[in-house]
């Protein structure tokens, strides 16, 4: 698998950085957070996947999410100061705020949802296991062992499964008590296998020193100079972005009035209010922070053919001077 | 300088009156390459699982094991594990970990080394062992040699100075096995560690051997170099023999002074010299070739005989996915009432997924595969599977359901009430009929024991009884020899011969050329989805220069029809 300039770095730069993303987007609820992480989720994952995959999933399963959230919140809640239609059967007002906090609830979760999908391509398995595995080493192996069981049972169940068809006696045979029967003897089987076949399992850990004192964790991971840089700049946005929200660059409430700063909402606006310049900082370090990855790969692709373009003419110019030596002189060596 | 040295040791597993190792005395070398051989349940596993404390098995034991002069009772648990390497029989389950360079790590993780020095041994084993290619691989996408590869290196990266293979190639196919083995021969030689070795395929390994050590019913009968071992066991008259390599069978039976070849070119240049010593050329070459043509008679015979074939696969296509490439490839083949076919080729050339499609695990996108003249497709479920065809599995351990033999072999009949059921229609008592198939597979002693506790043949075997009790016609095997040592192959290929005279039809995919060899009677080489060729046995592997037995192999420059040590064996013999 192909894998992008972003999930390249170390692991904890990866982890940190969908936390304060889909962090932000949660609990920040506020539109100009939530348009620019909606933005910078599509066009990673759009970067990750493809646009085919996003496309697909988002109309199929996130879309229709989205319409019902926003439309059962106003059903179940009546706060708020604007309403809109009385239902008479149960006494309650539809209120504007509700209608448009379900709105916001629904963009949050679809937006989450796409942040997700690019969280499981960047960190994989390994990844998550080794930053766990650094707080407690014996969950990691745990982990690691689970991972590892999964597709050796998945694949043992398969076999057993024709054995068992092969001697007529697959679920598919026989009536429904049968079939049944002949279900519970599959995992019979495989569970006695697993049991016994575990044991030498146990063996290979044993003889290999498992259970001796002061166990340590191997990672693959570097923490190298890019990441250092990298996760500085993260840092500083993160502190930016975070001094702004602490300021009420983006405040942002919807009950009982829609109150949001910098907006003038049904001619209110929240009574704690910052400069104008604080709230753009503030908006323009969380676009940053979220555009990081897609910045990180469209600098590293443009280096690259840099690098490929100057290579090449490095090598011309340094043969040719060689033979151009050597025609000059061709006694040289 | 020794590095263990075993004074007289005997051990005895609990609630067993016999013990499983007797008086045992034994000296490695240090930097030498051990083989211990001996017959399956002869102790050789018992002793190798002593020589780590960790392993080794409960019981009452006496004598010792000295470890570079020191008890290993009393060597700290860390230094037994960074010193003295084990690898195991199966190579799935020893993996620990789901990614490659984890489990490299695994052992070092254990002994606390930090991440830079880890970093370094993983970095090392993977170039050593060429496994960098797959380095962030998951386990699972590995092929079962690379497994068995991994798992070497894995415990090489801890530096061991004794490495314990114990029938490290026994789930492996040939090539797999052969470059593993040569792998932990360039350990032996490139780096000096100690290998002791127990194995069922003695021909990669005893020519290399410094010293071989015999075992038999839990004790030493005879330690030294090969050749040696080769004239004392002859001397001895041992049946040991049966395992040993080809040539050194052939040797034994033929009576000569010579040294002992070990290897197939040694064996050629034996045979050279010995047929040298009798110039004396009588016409035996005209008896052979009179025999020759006798076998072709008969087979014309039979062929004849069959008019519908037991078996019969037409213009047969077949891939696993949509847009993916062929697995079978327009395949033909035929195999008639009572004839034994053996399908053999590579790995991956398409053979068990054959097999599958004979099986209807799986169903070819093109071509049809008739049963005695009716298309597979128009059976039943019960028609099929009950009485017609019968399928044994690779691994036997898939097929365990019940706590014992016994019970085993009635669930697959319906339990043990004698009633007449759907699953059971055969005019014949439940029990007798159990009985019979006890006896055909030799199972009569072992009807109270759990199927886990079998040796691997009896558990082929027990397999095998599940899928007779059936009453197939046609029996399919998918290597069925994987694992077993050469007298468990000669137990089964006897049951199979009765199974024949019974006009059973057996279809048979293997990798091991010398069982095809001894039994079966047409052998159709598998390649790229199809079968290349498809003969008589002996006119297949008398024909062939490379994919043949190693019998063959040496004997070939005198008599090229003969293909198995005992036929070789006998050709010498008539001639001398």
């Amino acid at each position: 698998m192909m894998q992008d300039a972003f999930s390249r770095c170390h692991p904890i730069l990866n982890f940190f950085y969908f936390l304060v993303v889909m962090g932000i987007t949660m609990f920040m609820q506020h539109p100009v957070f939530l348009a620019l992480s909606f933005v910078a989720a599509i066009f990673y994952a759009v970067w990750l996947e493809g646009w085919r995959k996003v496309l697909r999933m988002n109309l199929l399963f996130t879309l229709p999410g989205l319409l019902i959230t926003s439309l059962l919140n106003p059903m179940f809640n009546h706060y708020g100061v604007t309403p809109l239609l009385y239902i008479e059967s149960s006494g309650n007002w539809v209120t504007l705020e509700a209608l448009i906090y379900g709105m916001v609830l629904g963009c949050v979760l679809f937006i989450i949802i796409l942040w997700f999908s690019c969280y499981n391509q960047v960190m994989t398995s390994d990844k998550f296991i080794y930053l766990f595995g650094r707080i407690i080493p014996a969950l990691s192996l745990m982990l690691a062992m689970a991972l590892r069981f999964v597709p050796h049972f998945t694949n043992q169940m398969k076999v057993i499964r024709n054995g068992q068809k092969c001697v007529g006696m697959d679920v598919s045979n026989g009536s429904l008590l049968s079939r049944i029967r002949h279900g519970l003897n599959m995992i019979s089987i495989l569970v006695t296998w697993a049991l016994e076949n575990a044991i030498e399992t146990a063996d290979s850990m044993k003889s290999r020193g498992y259970g001796l004192h002061g166990r340590t964790a191997f990672s693959i991971y570097h923490f190298d100079q890019r990441d250092r840089r990298l996760g500085a700049a993260m840092l500083l946005l993160t502190a930016l972005v975070l001094y702004g929200c602490s300021r009420g660059a983006a405040f942002a409430q919807y009950n009982p009035r829609i109150l949001l700063a910098g907006f003038v909402v049904m001619g209110y606006t929240p009574a704690k209010s910052c400069s104008i310049g604080l709230a753009c900082v503030t908006f323009a370090g969380f676009g940053v922070f979220a555009f990081l990855p897609l910045l990180l790969d469209v600098a590293e692709e443009a280096s690259m053919k840099r690098s490929r373009r100057y290579t090449g003419k490095d090598m011309e110019t340094t043969y040719r001077q060689i033979y151009e030596e050597l025609d000059r002189g061709g006694q040289t060596f | 300088m020794n590095i263990i040295e075993i004074r007289d040791f005997s051990f005895c597993y609990p609630d067993t009156d016999r013990d499983s190792l007797r008086h045992v005395n034994m000296e490695i070398e240090e930097g030498s390459f051990n083989v211990l051989c001996g017959k399956s349940g002869c102790g050789k596993s018992t002793l190798l699982r002593h020589f780590k404390s960790v392993l080794a098995p409960h019981g009452e034991k006496s004598g010792s094991i000295l470890y570079q002069g020191v008890s290993l009772d009393e060597l700290d648990q860390r230094r037994q594990s960074q010193e003295i390497g084990y690898v195991l029989q199966n190579p799935e389950n020893q993996i620990v970990t789901d990614k490659v360079w984890h489990e490299l790590a695994f052992g070092l993780e254990s002994l606390g080394y930090d991440n830079s020095t880890i970093r370094l041994r993983v970095a090392e084993m993977a170039s050593y062992f060429g496994i960098h290619q797959w380095f962030y691989r998951n386990v699972s996408e590995l092929s079962g040699g690379q497994k068995q590869l991994l798992n070497l290196a894995s415990v090489m990266a801890m530096h061991p100075k004794v490495l314990i293979l114990d029938e490290p190639t026994s789930q492996l196919d040939p090539i797999a096995a052969s470059d593993f083995l040569e792998t932990v021969k360039k350990i032996n030689r490139d780096i000096g560690t100690t290998v002791i070795l127990t194995e069922h395929r003695l021909q990669d390994v005893i020519p290399w051997a410094h010293q071989v050590f015999v075992m038999d019913k839990g004790e030493l009968i005879t330690k030294g170099k090969p050749r040696e071992i080769g004239e004392e066991l002859k001397k001895q008259e041992h049946g040991m023999f049966l395992s040993m390599p080809v040539p050194m069978q052939v040797y034994a039976e033929v009576e000569n002074d010579l040294p002992c070849p070990l290897t197939v070119s040694e064996g050629r240049r034996w045979m050279t010299e010995l047929m040298q010593k009798v110039a004396a050329v009588h016409s035996d070459e005209t008896q052979e070739e009179k025999k020759e043509e006798k076998t072709k008679k008969f087979r014309r015979k039979k062929e004849v005989q069959t008019e519908i074939p037991a078996l019969k696969a037409e213009d047969l296509w077949f891939r696993y996915e949509k847009d993916g490439k062929d697995v079978v490839k327009n395949l033909s083949f035929e195999v008639g009432t009572g004839e034994f076919y053996a399908l053999v080729g590579g790995n991956g050339t398409g053979k068990s997924t054959t097999l599958s499609l004979v099986s209807r695990v799986r169903t070819p996108y093109r071509g049809r595969i008739l049963l005695e003249g009716r298309d597979i497709r128009s059976y039943s479920d019960r028609e099929l599977y009950r009485g017609c065809l019968g399928v044994l599995p690779q691994n036997p351990q898939s097929m365990f359901i019940k706590k014992t033999v016994k019970e085993d072999l009635y669930s697959i009949i319906g339990g043990s009430r004698e009633k007449q059921s759907a699953e059971y229609t055969v005019d014949m008592k439940k029990a007798e009929a159990v009985a019979g198939i006890a006896s055909l597979t030799r199972l009569d002693g072992l009807m109270d024991r759990h199927p886990y506790d079998l040796s691997g043949g009896e558990q082929q075997r027990l397999a095998l009884a599940k899928v007779l009790l059936l009453r197939p016609r046609i029996l399919l095997l998918d290597e069925p020899t994987k694992g077993l040592d050469a007298e468990y192959k000669q137990e089964l290929g006897g049951i199979l011969k009765k199974l024949q005279e019974h006009k059973i039809s057996i279809l048979m995919i293997s990798h091991d050329v010398e069982f095809v060899a001894e039994y079966a009677d047409r052998v159709g080489l598998f390649f790229e989805g199809n079968i290349v060729t498809s003969k008589p046995a002996r006119e297949f592997f008398a024909g062939n220069n490379f994919y043949t037995t190693a019998a063959n192999r040496m004997a070939r420059h005198y008599f090229p029809k003969a293909v198995t040590a005992g036929e070789v064996a006998q050709c010498l013999k008539e001639r001398l």
